[in-house]
């Protein structure tokens, strides 16, 4: 059951490489011109609403709604930035999106820009993105050039300028207010809200901060319309979704699906499931920061509701496919090892926190647990939950407690053994 | 420290932002490709451009993963060692180049030639274990892969990217 | 304005309250410890969650307005929870220092510990170390494992003085405040972060191992006596075997004089009222140089030589330099004594170009002055000037190097340093008689027949004006040397020596005669100035 790509149709097209012409010659900026001739601001931003169009960055907060946040007769001017900071374990769809098809971000940008009011836009890039940021540039050069960017686009009287800017390596700057810190030029510390970016965003001024794939959805969303872009998948995970799919499968790579697409399809037909003809074990189903998932799940729909109630969460739609010679213990290492580099260290909870539970789990995993650090490590982490700035303590914290949840006999091995049971012959 | 025309690259950008702080993270990267690291008076230097103190512009600048605060070799390998990769063998290349290399992962080889940097996730995870070298990302690596790029490496084969 | 309740407490306050502040306003107190009122809003620490009904996840006090109709728990189980949480996770790499750390026993971690935190500690995990005892500069040193990174101090270099050399370095628990390297810790205010860091990392250099708060028998409030902004201070003494000694200042709050700060220059300059060369007894000068002498025989004499000049030369033939270091009770004891007593019309305390009337200016538009004593306004509130026919400071010298006046009092002002325009040398060496009071040997005391030794500000009781006209009191930290008599002691006695009833000299009832007189602080009663002094406003009210 083939699904028509939206998002990667260029695939598609042999010899395919992104270019201007080629993007306009299959399509390209048309919905720009629908967007500038037939659409005022505000029908855009009800468009987008009917679309059910959401975040398709981690938090999947609906499009339309951050949109409708801009208070439109504010005085001052109105900034779109672009979350181009992919930097959650697992998640590897922006980045094919900016370096293979450059211009449906662009195109995206501009119509958003168009909806907002906004007439300066900004691509955070992350800084290890040195290949898509060059992409980007020539892109937007590209695009000035003829006309899609810069004053008086297509004649519509419409202005807007789009600049990258490069971050430095933080995840925490994927947090959409750590992000605009970056952007002023400051360490990324996320800000306490509210007052919300739509409100107080870059420079004070009301902002609107969308991650690239959400972005890409929206000259699709003009072109064909919000009733036909809200008919794909389920009525409250609406429009394609590009799955990461990585780890023990047999092709890791990025899907274009429905969110009605199951866990077991996604791993098992599509990814050609797991490799070296080994068991599944656990997955991650939205980036690291989402609580694991065993095979008692396969049958769940990919949408963020249906992964919510199951205790997990849809996020950036990295899944990090994992199998049965996998010690889930050191999967613990390694993700709080992530956390407890990438806190900012603003909030007590969070930056102690992320340390020891990291600490804890080095040391069970070498061997050196005890009975009672099981406790301890779920209190940690219920002491971290809900009280910080931003959620990077709860991503940190919510990952171990069900890894406990589903795997505690495994830790419990590592104590009572002194020992890893995989020693010597796991995965790691 | 900072040649003309290099600083009126730097105004050039500097106009783009409604605040002239936000130039500051372009500005260390360009500064930090030139200099080679960010050493206290490049940091000095940038703070003296954008009217900041050098303890403002060192925290800005210590945050960041990318920035190196400290000498580095001339060619920077980052290695992912996030969940898919160490899934995919990443632990397997860290202990290929160290033993290698004769070097620690955040050290650098006598001879300055090279640092190895321990990363996080880099959004290669579909080709996983990835490293990126001078900016370049080469993915679905393996310890033979890592020899061949060592030795063009060496021989000043190995393509290079401009930031 | 909304209503709320906190702990069952119904209170009324100005909108965009926070509840930190409301709840602290009804006596309530939040712990916290990265919020000051001073400083902008982090929201850093959160020790201050609080439980605001209807809000699902804990609320930081300090940056949540109040609303109308909100209710708050600050002692619920699931706040108390949190705040123990917070302080154990502070705790984790927070060194055991207390015995050896100055902040110990005024500790608001300690403090908070035994209040909310956790008893014991659960982690066996090894703490992050960090380098110890760096000197940050001339009055601050660091100790960077005590540092729980509220951040104030590097928010107050920032947002007060202005000058950011404090940063937070590096980012997690990685995180260290520092300061550039090469630089220094060295502003004007910088002595602030002392008070404003929660725990024992920024510490004051000079007091570093002085003493333990309980050995401090004594915290004073007083005004500092170095510029004429008059920043309301706290001088805290500690007892030893060798006698008293004032081992630190820090600053009073009041928020219009000096909010919450003070300057490094008047927070450490003070160890000169320790100084073994501070002059104690009277002396006079005989044959080749100044002899000790007791006060009671100095007064007799100096007695007899007023009564001598005035017999051969007349009251005109005497003048009184007063100074602005003196209080206004001191000021006023010496206008009754030379004006009303001897009947000369030469007063004047203006010695520096500063001192007429608007020349004294903000220096570095924070807290310092250009005047850099505590009560020109007070002298001129008090109009020591000249009277009718009287010579000013510069009259005065003039008059000595011709000849017509044949005495000359000076009180605490060293002439020859600070009018360096004039023969100042010349003129006093001419004098027949001239006494010069100052807590030390200057150049001008060389030239004295009579030196009498002065109080320091720390010793002594009364009342300094403002640049701003606000009076504010002082309060007597220090006993003064044993053989030294304060300013209206030897007025007194002197007056005595001459036939002349000085009447009351303690602060408070000089303070009443001065009430009765016309003239700015007429109708105020000493009671009437608080602890924060009372404004020129306040003083029109009466």
């Amino acid at each position: 059951m083939a699904f028509e790509k939206i998002l990667t149709r260029y695939e598609d097209i042999p010899n395919y490489t992104g270019t201007i012409d080629e993007y306009i010659a299959h399509g390209g900026y048309h919905a720009l011109g629908k967007a500038l001739r037939q659409f005022q601001p505000p029908d855009l931003i009800e468009a987008v609403k009917r679309s059910g169009l959401r975040g398709r960055g981690g938090a999947g907060f609906p499009c339309g709604l951050k949109w409708g946040f801009i208070p439109s007769d504010s005085p001052k001017p109105k900034y779109l930035v672009c979350n181009c900071d992919e930097s959650e374990p697992g998640t590897f769809k922006d980045r094919m999106l900016i370096e293979e098809e450059p211009h449906q971000l662009i195109e995206g940008i501009v119509i958003s820009s168009y909806a907002i009011g906004c007439h300066l836009a900004f691509i955070y890039c992350r800084g290890e993105f040195v290949h898509g940021a060059r992409v980007l540039e020539r892109a937007l050069a590209d695009a000035r050039a003829r006309g899609y960017l810069g004053k008086d686009i297509l004649g519509s009287g419409f202005d807007l300028d789009i600049y990258v800017h490069r971050g430095a390596g933080a995840y925490i700057c994927g947090e959409e207010t750590g992000l605009l810190e970056s952007l002023e030029g400051r360490r990324g510390q996320p800000r306490m809200k509210p007052p919300f970016p739509a409100v107080s965003g870059l420079y004070r001024a009301p902002t609107v901060v969308n991650n690239v794939e959400t972005l890409c959805n929206i000259p699709h969303i003009v072109l064909r319309g919000p009733e036909w872009y809200a008919s794909i998948g389920p009525s409250r995970s609406t429009g394609p979704r590009l799955f990461s799919v990585s780890g023990h499968v047999e092709r890791p790579g990025n899907y274009e699906l429905p969110m009605s697409v199951t866990l077991r399809d996604l791993i098992f037909e599509h990814a050609r499931g797991i490799r070296n003809g080994r068991r599944l074990k656990a997955v991650i189903p939205g980036g690291s920061s989402a609580p694991v998932l065993t095979e008692q799940h396969l049958d769940l729909t990919m949408d963020f509701e249906s992964l919510a109630a199951a205790g997990s969460m849809g996020g950036s739609g990295g899944v990090i496919v994992m199998d049965d010679t996998v010690c889930m213990v050191r999967v613990g290492g390694i993700v709080s090892r992530f956390y407890h580099h990438e806190s900012c260290g603003q909030c007590t909870q969070c930056r102690e926190g992320t340390a020891w539970l990291h600490k804890t789990l080095h040391r069970i995993e070498r061997g050196q647990g005890r009975k009672e650090d099981l406790d301890l490590l779920l209190d940690i982490c219920d002491n971290m939950k809900g009280k910080t700035i931003c959620v990077l303590s709860d991503a940190a914290a919510m990952p171990i407690e069900s890894y406990l949840k589903y795997f505690r006999e495994e830790f419990e091995a590592h104590i009572r053994e002194r020992a890893c049971p995989f020693e010597g012959k796991g995965t790691f | 420290m900072i040649p003309e025309e290099t600083k009126r690259r730097f105004d050039e950008l500097t106009k783009r932002y409604p605040e002239k702080r936000s130039a500051l993270i372009p500005i260390l990267h360009e500064v930090q490709a030139k200099v080679g690291h960010l050493s206290p008076q490049a940091i000095e230097w940038v703070a003296g451009y954008l009217g900041l103190s050098a303890a403002d512009v060192m925290s800005v600048a210590s945050f960041y993963d990318m920035f190196n605060l400290e000498p580095v070799g001339k060619h920077m390998i980052y290695v992912c060692q996030n969940l898919s990769c160490s899934l995919l063998g990443a632990g397997r290349l860290i202990q290929h180049l160290e033993s290698r290399l004769g070097i620690r992962m955040g050290e650098t080889t006598p001879d300055g030639l090279i640092t190895l940097k321990r990363m996080e996730c880099l959004a290669s995870c579909g080709t996983a274990p990835a490293i990126q070298i001078d900016g370049i990302y080469y993915e679905r690596m393996t310890p033979q892969g890592l020899d061949e790029l060592l030795d063009k490496l060496r021989d000043g084969r190995l393509r290079q990217s401009k930031t | 304005m909304p209503t709320l309740r906190i702990d069952g407490v119904e209170i009324t306050v100005a909108a965009n309250t926070s509840i930190l502040a409301a709840a602290k306003s009804v006596g309530i107190e939040i712990p916290h410890y990265c919020y000051h009122p001073g400083l902008s809003v982090v929201g850093q620490c959160r020790m201050c969650q609080v439980e605001v009904e209807k809000m699902p996840k804990l609320a930081i006090a300090c940056n949540t307005p109040v609303a109308d109709g909100m209710v708050v728990a600050t002692r619920s189980l699931k706040v108390q929870k949190a705040r123990r949480a917070v302080l154990e996770f502070y705790l984790l790499n927070h060194p055991l220092d207390c015995p050896i750390c100055d902040r110990g026993g005024e500790c608001p971690l300690q403090d908070y510990t035994l209040k909310y935190g956790p008893g014991e500690s659960r982690s066996v995990e090894e703490k992050v170390q960090r380098a110890k005892h760096q000197i940050f500069g001339p009055h601050i040193i660091f100790d960077a494992e005590r540092c729980i990174l509220c951040t104030r101090c590097g928010r107050f270099c920032r947002e007060i003085p202005k000058v950011g050399e404090l940063g937070v370095f590096s980012r997690g628990d990685r995180s260290e405040i520092n300061l550039f390297p090469g630089k220094v810790l060295d502003n004007a205010y910088s002595g602030n972060v002392i008070d404003l860091c929660p725990v024992g990392a920024l510490t004051s250099r000079p007091y570093r191992f002085q003493s333990r708060p309980w050995d401090l028998v004594r915290h004073t409030e007083s005004i500092c006596p170095l510029c004429s902004n008059g920043c309301n201070i706290i001088l805290d003494v500690r007892h030893r075997q060798r006698g008293e000694e004032l081992l630190r200042i820090r600053p009073r709050e009041n928020q219009a004089v000096n909010r919450w700060w003070m300057c490094d220059e008047g927070r450490f300059s003070f160890m000169y009222l320790h100084d073994p060369a501070r002059l104690c007894v009277p002396m006079w000068r005989q044959g080749d140089g100044p002899v000790k002498m007791a006060y009671d025989d100095v007064l007799l004499r100096l007695a007899r030589a007023i009564r001598r000049i005035i017999e051969t030369a007349g009251p005109r033939a005497i003048g009184c330099i007063a100074s602005s270091r003196l209080t206004n009770q001191e000021l006023f004891l010496l206008r009754r004594f030379f004006c009303d007593f001897l009947s000369t019309p030469h007063l004047d305390y203006r010695v520096r170009p500063l001192q007429f009337e608007e020349s004294d200016t903000s220096e570095d538009s924070l807290l310092r002055r250009t005047d850099k004593t505590a009560n020109s306004r007070g002298a001129r509130d008090l109009a020591i000037l000249p009277g009718r026919g009287g010579l000013d400071v510069a009259g005065m010298l003039k008059a000595a190097a011709d000849g017509s006046l044949k005495a000359l009092f000076v009180f605490e002002e060293d002439l020859v340093r600070d009018v360096p325009d004039h023969p100042v040398r010349e003129a006093l060496g001419r004098l027949d008689l001239f006494v010069a009071s100052s807590m030390y040997a200057t150049e001008t005391t060389a030239l004295a027949h009579l030196i009498l030794p002065a109080l320091g500000f720390a010793e002594r009781e009364g009342s300094f004006t403002n640049f701003q006209g606000r009076i504010q009191k002082i309060h007597r930290a220090l006993t003064p040397h044993l053989a030294s008599r304060g300013l209206p002691e030897v007025l007194r006695d002197l007056a005595k020596d001459m036939g002349r009833d000085l009447g009351e000299i303690d602060p408070e009832r000089v303070w009443a005669a001065i009430g009765e007189m016309p003239g700015p602080y007429q109708g105020i009663a000493w009671k009437d100035i608080g602890p924060l002094g009372l404004s020129p406003e306040g003083q029109l009210g009466n």
